[in-house]
């Protein structure tokens, strides 16, 4: 059973349905038109064998806010392994903004880690990932990324990361950087930036490759450079 | 049509002139970050061509074999073209018809391309070969505009459908162009031996050809890879606002 929030508008009072499975889901007092959802851990998390997957339904004229209370930790797996899914749709003008905390791959962990997000015409998503391979001074495990989102019935991102030890740290993937901090937007752009790539289609990343997370200059949501 | 295998080799020479020798395939701005510094570890000159292979090029070499094989598959009589002696017949489909089942191919490797910067620099690429693939090979206009930027695995891919080169052959042109940009790069740009660069290059060929066979079967638009490399994208951020460089690209 995934973890699931379920948000659809009404004139009334928008509508939230919340499941918790690995993750719980708790709904945060917000303004009109914005619901909050707060994700708590449920239990110990990330051990080998969880399988984690999150869906996040959002239909019509509302804006759900994703919040997390704390980072979270993939411990070693001693040769196990574990999944962590995202599953994102958004219909009816509906948008989501999600923060991630942290997403620590200790030493000796194999995390696959996919993110799914289909959106209707019209619908945007503000979006953080914050990947960190290694907690302090040790080599992080083995993470594998797969992002696709689709913008209507247009394929707007792809991208697949190998961020296992022996391929991350050429001069092509991530170098000696520990830490990939990533905002993607979809359904509309970020404002340009040297640093920022812009999608063929409606959307943007900005991302910051450092050593430590809190380098990261995309640390603060409230920040001119992304937000709005 | 000539011989296939002799267009490969044409299409590989760095003397053709489609502008390869202004591309360091991302080299000179990791460089400019410290690969080689001091002239320290400078076989990390071939570990990034590797690197590549693994990523960004499979991604533009699948994207190829896709383009030659829709454009092959699209060919009115319904026939395939046969390696190196058939011709597209001029009274196939008008070219507004062609051209619109090459976009869906394009638009996946768009979407694979995040960085509007790399995306520019293989369709400023593609121009240029297309502008002499029109002269040279001229069936491409029976799938391409005479003129304008498309990615330049697409163009090769068209170039190879109507030349007759066999998915592999696209495929491990685009690989192996691209493994040699970045060697030959690398003796602008650093203190390298050329008798080492060769053999860099030498010892690359079985990642060169692990990529062939892994991208040649395609046939599907969905199954091109997706290999992102987010350091190969700062680069060329960091290149493409830097005022002094050697290299384009």
């Amino acid at each position: 059973m995934p973890t699931r929030i379920e948000v659809v508008a009404d004139p009334v009072r928008d509508r939230c349905l919340l499941t918790t499975d690995h993750l719980s889901p708790r709904q945060l007092p917000g303004a009109d038109g914005v619901v909050r959802v707060a994700i708590v851990a449920a239990g110990a998390l990330l051990l080998a064998g969880d399988d984690v997957r999150i869906e996040i339904a959002v239909s019509g004229s509302v804006r759900l806010e994703i919040v997390e209370t704390a980072g979270t930790v993939a411990y070693g797996m001693r040769g196990g392994s574990a999944r962590w899914d995202i599953d994102i749709r958004l219909t009816d003008g509906a948008s989501l903004q999600w923060y991630a905390e942290p997403f620590v791959v200790s030493a000796d962990a194999d995390v696959t880690r996919t993110t799914t997000a289909r959106l209707a015409t019209g619908c945007t998503a503000h979006l953080r990932e914050s990947l960190v391979l290694g907690r302090h001074g040790e080599t992080g495990g083995i993470l594998r990324t797969a992002t696709r989102a689709w913008l209507g019935e247009d394929l707007l991102l792809a991208e697949d990361l190998d961020l296992s030890p022996e391929t991350r740290t050429g001069w092509a993937v991530l170098g000696t950087n520990r830490c990939l901090d990533t905002v993607t937007t979809l359904g509309f752009r970020l404002p340009d930036d040297p640093q920022t790539l812009q999608l063929e289609g409606p959307g943007s990343i900005a991302r910051r490759l450092v050593h430590e997370q809190h380098q990261s200059t995309l640390n603060r949501p409230a920040s001119a450079s992304y937000a709005r | 049509m000539g011989n296939a295998e002799l267009v490969a080799m044409m299409l590989a020479d760095g003397r053709l002139p489609t502008g390869g020798h202004t591309q360091s395939g991302g080299l000179e701005p990791a460089v400019r970050a410290g690969l080689g510094a001091d002239g320290k570890q400078l076989a990390d000159v071939a570990a990034y061509a590797r690197d590549r292979l693994r990523t960004t090029t499979r991604v533009e070499a699948a994207v190829a074999v896709l383009t030659r094989h829709i454009a092959t598959s699209s060919h009115l009589s319904g026939t395939k073209l046969s390696p190196g002696d058939e011709n597209v017949p001029k009274n196939g489909p008008r070219l507004s018809e062609r051209a619109a089942t090459l976009g869906p191919v394009e638009a996946a490797w768009a979407a694979r391309t995040p960085s509007h910067v790399v995306r520019g620099v293989s369709r400023r690429q593609g121009r240029l070969l297309l502008r002499l693939a029109r002269r040279v090979w001229p069936d491409v206009s029976a799938y391409l505009p005479n003129d304008g930027e498309i990615a330049r695995p697409v163009v090769l891919g068209v170039v190879g459908a109507v030349t007759g080169l066999s998915a592999e052959q696209v495929a491990r042109t685009i690989a192996y162009d691209d493994a040699q940009t970045v060697i030959s790069a690398s003796l602008k740009l650093l203190p390298v031996d050329p008798a080492d660069a060769a053999t860099w290059l030498a010892g690359l060929h079985d990642d060169i050809e692990w990529l062939v066979k892994d991208v040649a079967p395609l046939t599907r638009i969905d199954e091109i890879p997706a290999d992102g490399a987010p350091l190969i994208d700062v680069f060329a951020h960091n290149h493409a606002i830097e005022r002094m460089r050697l290299f384009h690209a």
